[in-house]
């Protein structure tokens, strides 16, 4: 046998060994028994001074191509290790995905905020501005000057709750706002005012604090039928485009002419049931013509101007939706109910 | 008010369904129901009793024969007032009253046929004492449900607005149809004869009663009413009690005119129609004593009160079987006076129902003219009618109002010819003739408190018209209008900051008790409500911590432990409101997820503490640019003063956050790792309305957002440096922090990253400082030489000040 024989035979052997090798150590071990400083193809080359040159030139080559192919067995196996470490070290830290999250669980709106947030922003989308009152309100603001004078039964229709401050009640609507709007801003006037009202009323449908929202257009050339408009509108906005809108000429004091707004029912589709109380209509709101009497009471000429004035209560709407059985529900706090929304 | 469709139609020939007929009611203004009187019984027929005798066997029950005309009947009943050859109601064998199904029954050795029935078990009344004994005119042996309308009946009921006085009678309804479907009504005039035996004494002293007419009636019999009239009053939900009574309470519900009938012969003198004297009391039918004041109006003879007007009669002049002459009174009254009266009285009546609301004041002796004619036909083959005096100083004069048929299109949105809107007003009765560019209407008594101006003609027109068939259109809302809108998006921007860091949106009463405020050790708010509905209800809150404290509690009740909830809403002063946001925080703070298919919570959470709170309400304050904050140990006595901080914004207190005194918390039953925070929201700049440049921030109404301008990138390298103080132990970071940042320029950064105790009452407060100058690279030296600047400069202000190795 010849050297020539031999180097191949080691190429063979390294060849096999690296590849049945299963960790980086042995590659290693590999390594050093074939490329090392004492390893076997340095002790062929060490045997090739015995040769002639011619033979030495030949072998050596052969050597060299033999040790750069081995090198790069060790590469690619190294890197297939490597690979292999890698994949069992991420394999190790595999995290049930299905765990629960370490994040601050979201908090709940409360579902009243929610839907006051829905109504008021597709009147600002309408281009209407967003104006507040005081609870505590001036008599004057929330009766008189709406058109409600003292003695009148129309004050029975709101049992109002009344305070140690002279002059002064618990609104018992968001009308105010409207006087309060047209005594600082000139026509034309477009405003929506959320907020809290108070009577005297306690059962399931009735909490003697809820909330309303107000709305007032005045303007020039303002109608009944643009009313009629912008609420149908707004109601298929919140309650989804196949509702169907009816207006009831009814008595507010401060509009005239005056409409009871109903709805289709949403349970029912205005079939009849019980939430409707077998009629097909749910009453949503109230509204109407601004009053001649209100623009006069705050300097409004109402030969130039007119303008339409609506307000809801946004229980109604969020029992109405989400079809809540007890208006109660909202006030408690009770993180069971708040969570649901 | 409710009256069966039939009575109705007596006056207006329409043959449209019941149905129908509110439909159009309820477009057209007047909110209606209808419903079905009572329900079909089988098997129920009248029947005359024979004989009554004692049940030999039983205590309390009578043995009673009754025929149909055809059988004979064996009944028990227990019912006192059986009193033979009265005619009854009869449930046969076969028959269901309230779900039993009537059978033959032994009681004792006697067998009863059926059932003698009361009103309360025909369902015709909540309460009826003893059976129902039907008036002589009713015919015997026929389908008793047939006979009283029972499953066929239709009833109307009206729930009015109160400017719709006038819709409160049968006649009304009638008028407001006959005008709906454009049908003239029909009506009827008494003929009755009135004589001058006896003319009444009355005289009026008072300006609050515009009418008054009294008519004397003498050699009445009282008797129970004919079977027509007592099933329209039960049809209408009244009780029928004695022909009297009944026809007041008959003509008011077809009228709308309230009258009442006193026993002539209880009467002492002169009637009397004055104001009451202060103290004055009164006896009135309901059974109770009403004590009077000087602005009531009352009815008087010479030994006082014997009626309060328009509300309640008195029990010293009732009409009782014994009765043999009366005073029949039509009147009408000052409608703000019976208000008043009936309001502070508590006493709500059919009369007094109608007054506040408007009585047709000309069709007032029309109406008590219907009454005498049924009294004199059906009180007594005697009875006559003897004398009357009509009181009435300012007969009804018409208001005259103008409609421009511009003004119904200005209004309405659409041109409707003043012919048409003459030819509407007048099928409503209000006589109207067409004029240059409108009509002119003279408005009858019957609509004068609600028609008083042109725009409640065009609501007429309108509603008649049909406003549902006005097509709609909509406005153009101009764009020049001032958006005012920054306070809205300031609160929701607060709400999303909140409920994205897993604080839940709140809302709670603005009414709190007193028992929350001394609990607390805290003085009871200032605005008080003088006719609260319970203790509980009784202020109006000048905080939120107390509405949230009994959040928590309820919380607590319902087994929720982690509790994290905030409410932003108005406290309230005498002189001020102000809006306020309130945190409660206990339990633990809760990671993972609610969605409602995946509900799991994460289980190394942690418990909030004073570092978390104070994170989350000075992140909250920097979402809206709130600088110059301080904190200073909070004095509140509910909180603990070691764990709480009033916060200051420009030197001014602008609320607190910490957590809750443990004594409190032990008082009130919530965890002593309860954390409370409120802040006033006073400092938001919802006052500006436009875009602003405002200290290098440009602040925006839609957002609510100061949004900085641009500023210069960092173009040097910044330096870290880590430096560890050793100061006295009562030395607080903020200190080190304000020493640091006082006496450095290049300090751009502290970060803390240690403190711990030592011995000596010392300890080591360990920061990182990033340095940077804007206009060169800083070198180690130059670093150096500024820490140790600093140092020199700190050693005197900060007690016990070293730098440890």
């Amino acid at each position: 046998m010849g050297l020539k024989e031999d180097l191949i035979k080691l190429k063979e052997e390294a060849k096999k060994l690296i590849g049945s090798v299963k960790d980086k150590k042995s590659l290693d071990e590999i390594r050093v028994k074939y490329l090392g400083k004492k390893g076997e193809i340095k002790k062929v080359l060490k045997s090739l001074s015995k040769l002639s040159p011619d033979e030495r030139r030949e072998i050596g080559k052969i050597a060299n191509d033999i040790k750069d192919e081995i090198e790069k067995l060790l590469k690619d196996k190294l890197a297939i290790l490597k690979e292999k470490e890698l994949e069992e070290e991420l394999k190790k830290s595999k995290v049930d995905i299905h765990l629960p999250a370490d994040w601050v669980e979201l908090g709940h709106q409360h579902i009243l905020t929610k839907t006051l947030q829905e109504i008021v922003d597709i009147f600002i989308a309408m281009g209407f501005s967003v104006e507040e009152g005081p609870e505590v309100e001036r008599e004057e603001y929330n009766f008189d000057m709406l058109n409600i004078p003292k003695d009148h039964p129309a004050r029975d229709m709101q049992d109002t709750f009344f305070i140690n401050k002279e002059g002064y009640v618990l609104r018992t609507h968001t009308s105010p706002v409207q006087i309060r709007t047209m005594l600082k801003n000139k026509p034309p006037v477009a405003i929506v005012a959320p907020g809290r009202v108070y009577r005297k009323d306690m059962d399931p449908t009735h909490t003697p604090m809820f909330h309303q929202i107000e709305g007032l257009l005045v303007d020039e050339n303002i109608t009944y039928r643009d009313l009629k408009g912008t609420l149908q509108k707004f109601l298929q906005e919140v309650f989804g485009k196949n509702i169907k809108i009816r207006l009831r000429p009814s008595y507010f004091p401060f509009t005239e002419p005056s409409f009871e707004v109903d709805i289709s029912c949403t349970i029912c589709s205005g079939l009849g049931c019980r939430v409707c109380k077998g009629t097909g209509w749910l009453e949503v709101l109230g509204s109407g013509m601004v009053d001649p009497n209100v623009f006069e009471a705050v300097g409004i000429d109402p030969e130039k101007y007119t303008g339409f004035a609506f307000g809801l209560g946004i229980e109604r709407i969020a029992m109405l939706k989400y079809r809540v059985p007890d208006i109660r529900l909202f006030y408690y706090g009770d993180l069971r109910f708040i969570k649901q929304f | 008010m409710k009256v069966p469709y039939s009575w109705i139609r007596e006056f207006v020939d329409i043959d449209k369904s019941a149905e129908e007929v509110v439909d159009r009611l309820n477009e057209t203004g007047l909110e209606a129901i209808v419903e079905t009187f009572g329900e079909y019984i089988p098997e129920l027929t009248t029947v005359r009793v024979l004989s009554v005798k004692k049940h030999p066997e039983r205590d309390k029950l009578y043995i009673c024969e009754a025929t149909d005309g055809r059988k004979k009947y064996q009944i028990i009943t227990g019912a006192d007032n059986v009193v033979e050859n009265s005619i009854v109601l009869m449930a046969k064998v076969g028959a269901k009253i309230n779900g039993i199904i009537i059978k033959e029954r032994n009681f004792g050795s006697y067998k009863s046929e059926g059932m003698f029935l009361s009103l309360e078990e025909l369902g015709l009344a909540d309460t009826s004492e003893g059976i129902w004994l039907l008036p002589e005119d009713t015919p015997i042996g026929v389908d008793g449900s047939e006979l009283l309308g029972l499953g066929n009946e239709k009833i109307i009921e009206i729930d009015i607005t109160p400017n719709r006085g006038d819709a409160l009678s049968v006649k009304g309804l009638a008028r407001e149809i006959g005008a709906i479907f454009n049908i003239k009504r029909k009506d009827y005039k008494a003929n009755v004869l009135i004589l001058d035996e006896l003319i009444p004494n009355i005289s009026v002293d008072t300006e609050k009663c515009y009418r008054y007419r009294g008519v004397i009636i003498r050699d009445i019999e009282i008797k129970p009413s004919n079977l027509d009239i007592q099933l329209k009053l039960l049809k209408s939900g009244q009780k029928p009690i004695n022909n009297i009574v009944d026809i007041t309470n008959y003509i008011l519900l077809q009228e709308g005119q309230p009258l009442h009938a006193f026993d002539l012969d209880k009467i002492k003198g002169k009637v009397i129609v004055r104001n009451a004297k202060d103290g004055e009391k009164i006896l009135a039918l309901d059974g109770n004593e009403y004590n009077l004041k000087g602005t009531d109006i009352v009815i008087a003879d010479e030994n006082g009160v014997i009626a309060i007007a328009g509300i309640i009669g008195g029990e010293n002049t009732k009409v009782d079987e014994n009765t043999k002459n009366i005073l029949l009174e039509a009147a009408n009254f000052d409608y703000i006076s019976v208000r008043k009266t009936s309001k502070r009285l508590g006493i709500s009546t059919e009369s007094s129902y109608r007054f506040e609301r408007g009585v047709d004041i000309e069709s007032l002796a029309e109406a008590q003219d219907k009454a005498i004619e049924m009294i004199l036909k059906f009180g007594g083959s005697n009875s006559k009618a003897v004398g009357q005096k009509d009181i009435y100083p300012n007969p009804y004069t018409p208001k005259k109002i103008r409609l421009r048929e511009k003004t119904v299109e200005r209004v309405i949105g659409v041109n409707i010819s003043k012919e048409e809107c003459a030819e509407i007003l007048n099928r409503l009765e209000i006589p109207t003739s067409v004029i240059d560019d409108g009509t002119i209407s003279k408005i009858p008594a019957f609509r004068s408190l609600d028609i008083t101006r042109e725009i409640d003609l065009v609501e007429e027109v309108g509603r008649l018209k049909g406003f549902n068939d006005i097509p709609e259109d909509y406005p153009r809302i101009s764009i020049e209008i001032d958006k005012n809108i920054s306070y809205y998006q300031f609160e929701r921007r607060s709400r999303d900051y909140f409920i994205d860091n897993g604080v839940n949106e709140i809302i709670t009463y603005s009414f709190v008790g007193e028992d929350i405020y001394k609990d607390l050790g805290l003085p009871l708010p200032e605005i008080e409500i003088t006719n609260y509905l319970t203790k509980d209800f009784r202020f109006m809150r000048d905080n939120l911590t107390v509405s949230l404290i009994q959040v928590i509690k309820e919380n607590l009740r319902h087994q929720v432990k982690d509790i994290s909830v905030f409410e932003i809403s108005s406290v309230f002063f005498k002189d001020y409101e102000e809006i306020r946001l309130g945190i409660a925080l206990t339990g633990k703070t809760v990671k993972g997820f609610s969605f409602t298919n995946e509900n799991v919570s994460y289980n190394t959470t942690k418990s909030w503490d004073f570092l978390k709170v104070k994170g989350l309400i000075l992140n909250y304050l920097k979402l809206f640019n709130i600088k110059d904050i301080n904190l200073n140990y909070s004095k509140k006595a509910y909180l603990n003063p070691y764990e709480s901080a009033d916060i200051y914004v420009n030197g001014k207190e602008i609320g607190y956050f910490g957590k809750i005194h443990p004594k409190i918390a032990e008082k009130v039953e919530i965890p002593k790792d309860t954390y409370l925070a409120e802040l006033k929201l006073k400092y938001v700049p919802r006052e500006l309305r436009e875009t602003v440049l405002k200290d290098g921030y440009i602040y925006s109404i839609y957002t609510n957002a100061y949004t900085p301008i641009f500023k210069d990138l960092p173009k040097y390298p910044s330096v870290k440096r880590d430096l560890a103080f050793e100061v006295d132990e009562d030395v607080s970071v903020k200190e080190i922090f304000e020493g640091l940042r006082k006496e450095s320029n290049l300090i751009e950064n502290i970060r803390l990253f240690d403190i711990f105790y030592l011995n000596n009452n010392k300890k080591s407060v360990a920061v990182s400082v990033e340095f940077r100058d804007k206009n060169k690279s800083l070198s180690d030296e130059d670093v150096n030489l500024e820490v140790e600047n600093i140092l020199q400069k700190l050693r005197d202000k900060i007690k016990g000040l070293k730098l440890r190795g």
